[in-house]
Parts: C-alpha cells; structure tokens; sequence
C-alpha cells in the first residue's frame, strides 16, 4: 500500500513494517541511524537489523515521549510512571557483528505522581530537559546530576524547545511562552507573553524565530530579540503541531502549522510590514496527529488520523501519500539526513520508508 | 454537542463542598462491582485512599479563552491528560472528574463543550453535587456552594442522619428552588445505587428535557435566593431570527450569570423540534425528532443562573414568538 502518490511519484518506499502492542507515541531517530519508538503500553523499543528489540516491556501506564542526545550515546524516555529512564549507547551492528556495548539502562529519575510527557535533548551538549508539572528538570547525562529546575509557574508544562544554538530553552504553558538562558540559569526567563495557553513552541533552525501555536487558535511568531511578534489567526482550532523548513526558498525558512484537519504553510515577505502569508494544504479529512519538515529540503511530511501520510513537495503540492496505519498514525521522525521516514501508528504499526533512488530531485 | 456514538468516554463531574462525602462517593465508584473500569481525575493525591493505577493527579488550571464573540474558562490540565489517556484504547469506559471543595464547576464542563478534540472523544455524562445536609447551612454565602448545586444534574443530600427531618424538607425545598433540573436523593455515607450517578446522560441532548413536569408547571417560589431556576412555557411558533437574535444577545450580556440553560423550541416552519442545552454563554442545539402527529407544539425553556430577571427574560421570549 504504499508509492503511488497523486502523480505516480515515488518519493519514498516502504523498507520495513513492525509493530508495538499499542498507539505508538513517539520515534525518534538517532545520528547513527538507528530507531526508537515507545508506546501508550510503556513499551521502548529498538530497531536494528529488521528486528525491534525490548528495551522496556509493555506495563501499565505509558511512555509518551522518547529522544536521542545529539551526540547519539543516550536515549531518554519519560511517561504516566513519572520515571525518566536513560539508556547509554544504542547497540550497532556491522555485518551481524556487535560493535559496541548493549544499550544500558544507566538512570531512572523517579518523579512521581507526576507524568514526565515532554523531553528533549540539548542540541549543543548532553543536557536534557524534561517536562515535571509546573517545572522543567535539566538533567547531565555526563555527570548524571540535575542542574537546575525551572519553574514555569503558570501552568503544566505544555511544551519545551531548546534554541538550535543551545544557549536557550523555551517552555510553553499559560500566558505564553518563557525563554531561559542556559548560560545562566537563574536569570529571569524572558517571557513572551500571550493571552491565552501557548500548546506547542518551536525554533526556526537558524534560532533566528520562534513560533507558538496558542490555544485561542493563533499563531504567534516572533523574531527573537524584537518586542513585536507577528499574529496569524483563522485557524478552524488549536493548533496541534508546528514545524520550520531548515532552509527557507527567500529570505526567511517557511512555517508549517497544523489544526484539526488543515495544514497552512507560512512566507515571510521580503518587507517585514508585509509579514508572512499563508498557502493552504488541504488533503486529509480527519486529525493531523504529526507534521515535519525534511531535515534538508522544503519535503513537508503530514500524518493524520484518516491513516493517510503526506508528503508536500516544497511544501505546496501532494507529491505522495503513503499508508499503512488503519486506525490513523500518530506520529513520525526524519532521520538526521533526511533519507528515512519512521512513522508509528494509533494500532501500534512501525513503518520505515526510505528514500526512492527515483525520486531524487524533490524539494 | 457530544454525539453519544459507541467511541465516546462518558464523564461525570463531581462537585461538592469539603468534607461533604465526595471521597467517600468516589471510593464507592471505585470499589463497585459495576464492570466498568472508571478513570477517576482528582485534585489531590493524596484524598482518595484506594491503590489505584486509574486515578490521576490533576492541578486545576484555568485557561481564559477568548474565541471570537465568546469568552470562557475551561482546565487546561484535563485537556492535557485526557488526550494523553485516551491514547491507548479501552483503558476506561468512565471517567470522573473531581473538582475541589472550593472550585467554580464551570471550567470542566466548559472544557467539554469547547475543546474540539475533547468534543470527539469524550460526552459529559452528568454533574454529581454531594450536599452535606448540615454544614451547608454555613456556606451558603460561598458562591462555589451556590454553584455546585446550580449546575448539578444529580444532588447527594447527604448525612440526612445528622439533621431533623423538618430541616431536611426545608433544605431540599430550598435546592430545588436554586435548581429545578436536578434529581435529588437523600443519602447517608453517599450510599446511592451506581444507576443514578454513572450513565446518567443528562447532557445528552437526544433527551435534552426530561424534566419534572411538576416543575415546568410550577409558579414562582416565594424564595428570595439570587441564584434560582425557573421554567418558561409558551404555546405558539418562534421567529427564528428574532429567537437567535434573543439568544445571542442573552448570552453576550448575562451569559456569566446563566449556570445552565434546556430547551425544546417550537420553530416557525420547522416540522422538527429544535432542542438545545447551554453552559454560561456556550450554547449547543441541533433539531432533534419531528413534531408527532397530535402532539402540542410549545416551547419549554429552563434556565439556572444567578440574578436572572424572571419577568424580563419571560416577556423577551414571548416577542420572539411569530
């Protein structure tokens, strides 16, 4: 079922299909290659070789977020048990041979009752950040100490972004979003403030914007540093997933937001008063769950309750859909150089594809 | 709102004072061989003394939302952890929500009425108001008190062990003053059969009045509560133009003070009744079945709220007639 796009193209094929027990909730992909995924059953596993191998067994409450540190050497999981597990190094194969050590279970940071369902790694150095209520934890994997704790305040931690350049950190809650400097961490955050919750936060992959999608059905981007952030309005609902292209086809990356069913690509005009117009996709009828850019390209992938995954080429048009979640996916990961897809899906499918020989030239 | 198709969760709303026997109703919910497997949301932790892996700690964050015309309250946690929760597939088949002692009940049923992927998962099933019979009489001045029984579907009077009877009557008088909807029972240690408080679907607009006809027949109470309920009764059809204007300009200016609001509505043209149900200034109707051949087409409003001009909103809904 998949590779026949709208115009015949095949972009991506279909390399492997596994399965967890349940809704898989997170992928992630790490430098070397290799994938991770977790589900609502409390299951992490890894992909090696054709095969899923149980880094943590299906139990009772879930893991609902999973990232690899920049370097690739730890893999971070958090959920409903309020435990932040971290596995050192990610075993690898070469011609079936073991090269490095098994992935160890090297910390469990015990935090309940709280539920641990946003984490991520720094992107400069091996800090993790994850989500504990009201607060964030940054935690060293090196030296395997907490750093410090941020407190949000206003609310639930709602979402978290590191700055690509590292020096920073954005959290998302109520009222909007506060920036933390990591180079002095008892700073006061700087707040960007909004009237409604912000849901979800993201940096431009140059650090030079950060958008938040809010739960009064905007959109706030703002260019670092300036006190004016730019409104965009009209969406049909929350605003469930926010991503940047890495580079952009003027002056600025382009801006994908989905709510509901509807995806909407953002341009910045060359004029910083014309601000940023918008381009509608429309494809799926039903929930966009996950929406990413290519790590490389202007490739946007969309993967939706209505079990259709798309991708845009340059982000405008259908260049092929792909399948294979019947009940809808939920989620999906680039890998670092763009020549993998992962997708998880709401009955718990695992698809990789790859990139087709034939489909060069995209994006 | 809230189509009760075979997907969707049905959620009770506990609401009750401190110490009115809230924990003990839910450690009863928990504890009752009804075959469900109930999510319950609570406030503290600590409160519920039972082991058990589905109940979750929730903070009560109130998030303003400003959508267009409307602005309301809703919990911004519970859209949070709901959303989480229902991820993995029949893990529960009830959820209960419960709000502290002390919190405006509001905000949760909002967050069903609005949030759009709640709306898809989830259907409000009933608000459960636990009433102490005795120590009511001092908190009447608290707004929450007040609240709690205004939004209720369902009322715990209970610990009627600890007051007279005549009290009792006096007591049960005065709620159904302040709420006419609400089915009442008088409880000891919220002993109340698992039927009346799970699967109640007083939000499901499919019944959307079922209420008393003693009620919608009754004249005014010569209480002087200033939150109170009162029905409106009018034969004749509506402009529907004239009903939405009403409609919308009612719940714009007085759309804080209207706790609840049911209605079945007569429509000029229309062979079908249109019923509807609203929370503050979120309102949601649809046209339910058609008018039965010899059935009397009239109009039954009810309305819950707090310093509601009676008389005004009774001759506003009369010129909207045709």
């Amino acid at each position: 079922m998949f590779g026949v796009g709208t115009k015949g193209k095949v972009l991506f094929q279909q390399q492997w299909q596994g399965s967890l027990t349940e809704y898989v909730t997170a992928v992630a992909w790490p430098p070397n290659g290799l994938l991770a995924a977790s589900s609502a059953a409390g299951e992490v596993v890894v992909w090696q070789d054709g095969n899923l191998v149980n880094l943590l067994p299906a139990s009772v409450t879930s893991i609902d977020c999973l990232a690899f540190s920049v370097d690739g050497k730890f893999l971070a999981a958090g959920g409903q048990d309020g435990k932040v597990r971290v596995w050192s190094t990610i075993p690898t194969f070469k011609q079936g041979r073991k090269q490095e050590q098994e992935a160890k279970l090297i910390a469990s940071l015990d935090n309940a009752p709280s539920w641990v369902d946003k984490l991520a790694w720094s992107p400069t150095c091996n800090h993790l950040a994850f989500s504990l209520g009201r607060y964030v934890q940054i935690w060293d994997a090196d030296s395997q100490t907490a750093i410090t704790t941020l407190p949000f305040a206003n609310s639930s931690v709602l979402d978290l972004a590191w700055r690509p350049n590292g020096e920073s950190i954005a959290i998302a809650g109520n009222g909007g979003v506060k920036v933390w400097s990591t180079i002095d961490w008892d700073d006061d955050p700087y707040l960007i403030d909004m009237p409604s919750a912000s849901m979800v936060t993201a940096w431009s992959g140059d650090g030079k914007y950060i958008a938040s999608g809010n739960f009064d059905n905007t959109i706030t981007v703002l260019e670092y540093g300036s006190p004016h952030p730019w409104m965009m309005g009209g969406f049909p609902g929350k605003i469930s997933n926010l991503t940047w292209s890495q580079r952009g086809s003027s002056n600025a990356p382009l801006l994908a937001a989905s709510s509901i069913e509807g995806i909407a690509v953002w341009k910045k005009e060359a004029d910083d008063k014309d601000g940023w117009n918008a381009n509608v996709l429309t494809l799926h009828d039903r929930k966009i769950q996950a929406l990413l850019f290519h790590p490389h390209s202007l490739l946007l992938a969309s993967a939706a309750d209505d079990g259709w995954l798309g991708l845009w080429t340059k982000a405008k048009q259908v260049g092929q859909i792909l399948e294979g979640a019947r009940n809808g996916f939920s989620c999906l990961a680039w890998s670092k150089d763009g020549k993998r897809l992962a997708a998880g899906g709401q009955d718990g499918e695992l698809i990789v594809w790859s990139e087709s020989k034939r489909g060069k030239g995209f994006g | 709102m809230v189509a009760t198709t075979s997907n969707t969760v049905p959620v009770t709303v506990l609401t009750g004072y401190l110490g009115a026997g809230k924990t003990t109703l839910l450690n009863r919910i928990l504890t009752y061989e009804h075959g469900k497997k109930v999510a319950v949301i609570v406030n503290e932790f600590g409160e519920v003394g039972i082991d058990n892996q589905l109940v979750i700690d929730a903070d009560e964050e109130i998030f303003e939302m400003n959508n267009g015309c409307i602005c309301c309250t809703v919990r911004g946690d519970l859209i949070r952890i709901i959303g989480n929760l229902m991820k993995r597939r029949h893990q529960f088949d009830h959820l209960v929500i419960e709000t502290t002692g002390l919190a405006d009940p509001a905000p949760v049923i909002q967050t069903f009425f609005v949030d759009e992927d709640m709306k898809d998962k989830i259907a409000l099933d009933a608000v459960v108001t636990v009433v102490d019979a005795k120590h009511i009489q001092q908190h009447w001045s608290a707004d929450e008190a007040q609240e709690q029984i205004a939004f209720a579907d369902v009322i715990l009077l209970n610990k009627t062990d600890l007051v007279s009877p005549q009290e009792l009557e006096e007591l049960e008088s005065k709620i159904k003053t302040m709420n006419g909807m609400a089915k009442i029972y008088r409880t000891q240690n919220s002993e109340l059969g698992m039927d009346a408080l799970l699967g109640v679907q007083a939000f499901d607009l499919d019944r959307a009045l079922e209420v008393d006809p003693e009620f919608l027949n009754e004249d005014a109470h010569e209480h002087d509560e200033t939150v109170k309920s009162f029905a409106i009764v009018e034969s004749g059809e509506l402009d529907g133009q004239k009903l939405n204007d009403w409609l919308s300009n009612l719940l714009q200016t007085k759309g804080v003070d209207i706790f609840r609001m049911k209605g079945i509505l007569n429509i000029a043209g229309e062979d079908e009744r249109f019923v509807f149900q609203g929370v503050h200034m979120l309102l949601d109707g649809k046209p339910d079945r058609p008018w039965k051949e010899g059935e009397t087409r009239k109009n039954e409003l009810v309305f819950i709220g707090r310093n509601l001009d009676e008389a005004e909103l009774r001759e506003d809904f009369k010129q909207c007639l045709v």
